[in-house]
């Protein structure tokens, strides 16, 4: 593979300064995901009668559980539109390196990602009374939401030019992601429970590794998935 | 921890053996139907293109 | 299409066989097992169809590769015969380990590393033939169909990992059997010889299979190009 070029960048940065912008004008998005990721708090809270005993075993799962659901009508949404608006094509024309526009998208859906976790994380702590804002744990959140949005943003562009796009991108992501989501469960409850740091190396590890391979595989093949 | 006599789990062997075979029976009948089918739509197809040409 | 090649008629015949003296080495010439008695008699064919199950996915990776390299059809057939096959043989492996944990661990299931990866694995490919459903120009479904086994065989490996972190915490319930539960007991030679041929026959058996999934694939992709033509 060839150094990226000064355009590499541009071309990038282009993509997600106009879904960033595109967005702050609409919000449609991130005011779905986070409308969305709040009713699946509830829900859980009802589902699993989250008191004080419970929730120290399930917090990380439910926050998990919670983040994945969100990533993927987000991921869906933004592959869409890029379809429907014939934004895709357009895109395919320009003289670009495809991998710079996987990067511009996985870039823009990442940072839509964190926004609504940025979101979720202090009302889930104000909602339950605890402390969510650790170190730790942020890092956790920041590796597993790349590892999940690096293959997410591949598999979206994938479901989307498919007939049942709609139902599609859950069932090809889940399986995929389990990895991902798992390990960063395990390494959550180990920082949120204070659990040896010895005892959370090895998910984040997993995590480390699954996030190269799956930012490594999407910027080889996404060009296979885009070409008409 | 060792028992006496073998315990006596034959019925799950026969259950295994003739979920296996049933599963590989129903395997090859699939591939043998989806074949004749399309053995038949080719045929179709085939007699179609010839009434085109025709014309 | 051209009738059935003799050669594909002899290896049915020798599939056959073979799996009639398979079936007979893993229920009459084994002797049975003292601790778990008969149904440890389904393990020979439990590894067998484990065996070409997991081979075929590694192929079906690999041939997915080429195709993205060579786009010759021919690839994607072979994929697409790989992925059907093994996901069959897969669905026995799943079934016969559930039914020898139930005597054995007393529970028709555990989350054990690898009961759960077996399940995972089986549903990534499930979703591996909805994708292609839903795609119409035969083209774009084999090369999605190539970069999704390719993503499916590399992640499969890494939930193994995970899961064993998680097992570490959250021992599983065993029976009276731990050796067993560990995948080992001591074989005895004759034990070891229905072992083997259990793998020779299934590895015979997935490649006469693959070969008619072959032709079908073939005959489907000539009357799909006819529909396309007609429909002009």
């Amino acid at each position: 593979m060839k150094a990226p070029s000064p355009s590499f960048f541009k071309a990038m940065m282009a993509i997600v300064r106009k879904d960033l912008a595109a967005e702050f004008r609409s919000r449609e998005l991130l005011s779905a995901m986070l409308v969305f990721s709040l009713l699946v708090i509830i829900i859980f809270n009802f589902a699993l009668e989250l008191d004080v005993k419970v929730r120290e075993s399930v917090t990380a799962g439910v926050l998990w559980t919670t983040f994945a659901f969100a990533g993927t009508l987000g991921l869906n949404r933004s592959m869409a539109v890029e379809k429907d608006r014939g934004c895709m094509d357009g895109l395919l024309l320009a003289p670009v390196d495809r991998s710079a526009i996987y990067f511009g998208k996985a870039i823009s859906n990442l940072a839509f990602m964190l926004v609504v976790e940025a979101i979720v994380l202090p009302v889930y702590s104000m909602l339950y009374n605890t402390n969510l804002f650790q170190p730790g744990l942020l890092l956790v959140i920041l590796l597993g939401s790349i590892g999940y949005i690096a293959v997410g943003t591949l598999l979206a562009a994938m479901s989307v030019q498919t007939r049942t796009r709609d139902v599609m991108l859950p069932i090809l992501l889940f399986p995929i992601a389990i990895p991902v989501l798992l390990a960063a469960v395990k390494a959550s409850s180990g920082f949120l429970n204070g659990a040896e740091f010895s005892e959370i190396l090895a998910p984040l590890n997993l995590l480390v590794v699954y996030d190269l391979i799956f930012i490594a595989i999407p910027l080889m093949f996404f060009e296979y998935v885009v070409e008409e | 921890m060792f028992l006496e006599t073998i315990p006596d789990t034959s019925g799950y062997m026969i259950a295994g053996y003739a979920i296996s075979f049933i599963t590989m029976g129903i395997y090859a009948a699939s591939l043998y139907i989806r074949h004749n089918n399309l053995k038949r739509d080719l045929e179709i197809l085939e007699a179609l293109e010839e009434k085109t040409k025709k014309k | 299409m051209q009738t059935k090649p003799t050669a594909l008629k002899i290896l049915d015949v020798v599939s056959l066989i073979l799996l009639g003296i398979s079936t007979y080495l893993a229920l009459f010439f084994a002797p049975t097992e003292a601790v778990m008695g008969d149904v440890q008699r389904v393990f020979y064919f439990h590894i067998g169809t484990a065996w070409v199950g997991l081979l075929g996915f590694v192929i079906a990776a690999v041939a997915g590769i080429v195709y993205l390299i060579t786009k010759d059809m021919r690839w994607d057939r072979f994929e697409v015969a790989a992925v059907e096959v093994s996901t069959v043989f897969f669905f026995i492996t799943i079934v016969l380990g559930s039914i020898w944990a139930r005597p054995a661990w007393n529970t028709w299931w555990t989350w054990d590393p690898r009961l759960t990866t077996a399940a995972i694995t089986e549903l990534i490919y499930i979703a591996y033939f909805m994708l292609r459903q839903g795609i119409e120009d035969p083209e774009k479904r084999a090369r999605f169909g190539a970069v999704y086994t390719l993503l499916g065989g590399l992640s499969a490996p890494l939930t193994f990992m995970v899961i064993r972190l998680f097992r570490t915490i959250h021992p599983v319930v065993i029976g009276n059997a731990s050796a067993a539960a560990e995948g080992g007991f001591s074989m005895t030679p004759d034990m070891r010889t229905a072992f083997f041929f259990a793998l020779f026959a299934f590895t015979v058996i997935f490649v006469d299979m693959i070969w008619h999934r072959l032709r079908l694939g073939a005959l489907e992709e000539k009357v799909e190009q006819l529909k396309l033509n007609t429909s002009l």
